[in-house]
């Protein structure tokens, strides 16, 4: 773990200091006069949907490397990135429910943003599982889908926009109140910090395994030897 | 004559039809009206808005921690199979 580099111990302590200072910010945050207490829902819901996107955009980015260069190593980032928009997707698909439970009355909607939300989260469900029982070609089947669940992103962001939604539109963060402010960025520096970490030690992990199925081979052609 | 005799099946059907919901209008008046019962106090559903956010929080900071564990347990085991493998190779040689 000694080689994983300054900037990481530093991000970490800076996580850590952030698990202390965020939660007292959001305390104090001004209650929303319409929504009321379940409105602190966002400052956790909100940064979680934006590190779905931001880890569906890295898959793709790895994926396209991957499928056009035969990058090893954009493959590699691929996976943590496809890993990451199903963790941080779970994560907006059970808060946003609960904050709609309160708010409109309702678990689901099945409206764009919910629907298209839940679509991309099948996609990079279904990155992983053709990743995982693809067989041979299951790297490149999944690096294709990547791409797809890539476009469906700004269609996801801008879908409150295009149609009539119960969700709330994308002018919320621009004109948040002010006192609010420093709730929501905070949470969401956090958030980054934490998909930052993660994104680095699920690589390190994927980057060990590679190197444990080389050592395997080179075992096995020293033992093949030894036996001729 | 099979023509007049198709009209006239539909009209019989339309006849049925049009007394089954006069019917059924009749016989659920009633009994939907007995429904309603008068409430002096009426309750409003209450939803706990503190335990919702204080679950999403949970949920959301349990995903993540359940990740980090098992990202650091994969790593230590194949870790700890990458030294094995490496004493053992270095051994044969």
């Amino acid at each position: 773990m000694r080689s994983l580099g300054i900037g990481f111990w530093i991000a970490l302590l800076l996580a850590a200091a952030g698990f202390l200072i965020v939660p007292s910010l959001i305390v104090k945050a001004p209650i929303e006069p319409n929504m009321g207490l379940i409105q602190k829902i966002f400052y956790f819901h909100v940064p979680c949907a934006i590190m779905l996107f931001l880890s569906t955009f890295v898959c793709a980015g790895g994926a396209i490397a991957f499928l056009f260069k035969r990058s090893e190593r954009g493959d590699r980032i691929a996976l943590a990135a496809a890993e990451l928009s199903v963790l941080f997707g779970v994560c907006v698909l059970t808060s946003g429910p609960l904050w709609g439970r309160k708010a409109w009355g309702v678990w689901w909607q099945w409206d764009a943003r919910l629907t298209s939300s839940l679509l991309l989260f099948l996609m990079m469900v279904g990155y992983l599982l053709a990743r995982r029982y693809g067989g041979p070609a299951g790297r490149k089947l999944s690096a294709a889908l990547a791409l797809f669940a890539a476009i469906n992103v700004p269609l996801v962001y801008k879908s409150v926009d295009i149609w009539r939604t119960v969700h709330p539109q994308t002018t919320v963060v621009p004109k948040l109140d002010p006192k609010m402010m420093p709730a929501f960025w905070s949470a969401f520096f956090l958030m980054t910090l934490v998909w930052a970490l993660l994104l680095t030690i699920r690589v390190r992990l994927e980057r060990a395994r590679a190197e444990l199925a080389e050592l395997r081979l080179d075992a096995e052609d020293d033992l093949a030897e030894v036996r001729t | 004559m099979t023509t007049i005799a198709t009209i006239a099946m539909i009209g019989r059907w339309m006849r049925r039809a049009v007394l089954a919901m006069a019917v059924l209008a009749v016989s659920a008046a009633p009994a939907l009206a007995q429904q309603f019962e008068k409430v002096d106090r009426i309750q409003r559903e209450e939803i706990p808005a503190a335990r919702f956010v204080a679950i999403a929080y949970g949920i959301i900071w349990l995903a993540i921690l359940t990740y980090v564990l098992f990202v650091a347990g994969g790593l230590r085991r194949v870790n700890d199979e990458i030294a094995d493998l490496k004493r053992r190779l270095r051994s044969k040689e």
